[in-house]
């Protein structure tokens, strides 16, 4: 589980290339990258864009840490829920 | 072909369902397997883990919604705030080997 942690985080510091917050060509790349077998519409720019403007709570343009995990517990709290399946509580 | 990152999702899912299941309701974590997930899963992060106040403490911060219960998207809170700690422990680092 530490390895699980260490890996969402430097996932994101290595596609920042050293700065604080990942610009909109960073995000695009993680997403296609890292995500492609878990989202659709990864190859889709303009799916990706709407995302990242989704994401950023702060409208600056950029995906901070924060905001990027906020994207990493949806979705592993919509890929928990799928995997649990008719044992999770209907909400 | 999943990703790290994708890999390292699925891997944080099982392991709240390894210890979800358990005992009690399946698909949340009662305070007992709280306990032994931080001390099995978490005993490099968290020093503090054989400190039996410490677990109370952050069952009670996680238990957002007051049922006792810490079901995945509070577990998810947990890795959030530990996420938080590491990158700044990280970027330090980082910023000690480029000196």
């Amino acid at each position: 589980m530490e390895s699980a942690i260490k890996t969402v985080v430097t996932t994101f510091l290595s596609s920042t290339r050293g700065k604080e917050n990942l610009d909109g060509g960073g995000f695009q790349k993680l997403v296609k990258k890292q995500l492609g077998g878990l989202m659709q519409d990864t190859n889709c720019s303009s799916a990706i864009k709407e995302m990242q403007q989704g994401l950023d709570a702060n409208n600056d343009g950029k995906v901070s840490f924060q905001e990027y995990l906020t994207l990493i517990g949806y979705l592993a709290s919509s890929l928990s829920q799928s995997k649990s399946g008719s044992t999770a509580e209907a909400p | 072909m999943p990703s790290e990152l994708e890999n390292a999702m699925e891997s944080l899912i099982k392991v709240f369902h390894h210890y979800a299941s358990k005992e009690g309701r399946s698909g949340t974590l009662s305070r007992r397997e709280l306990r032994e997930l931080m001390e099995n899963e978490l005993s490099n992060f968290l020093i503090s883990q054989k400190d039996p106040a410490a677990v109370d403490k952050i069952m009670k911060d996680l238990d957002t919604n007051g049922d006792g219960q810490v079901d995945f998207e509070e577990f998810v809170s947990l890795v959030v705030g530990l996420s938080i700690a590491c990158e700044k422990c990280y970027q330090t680092h980082m910023k000690m080997q480029k000196k």
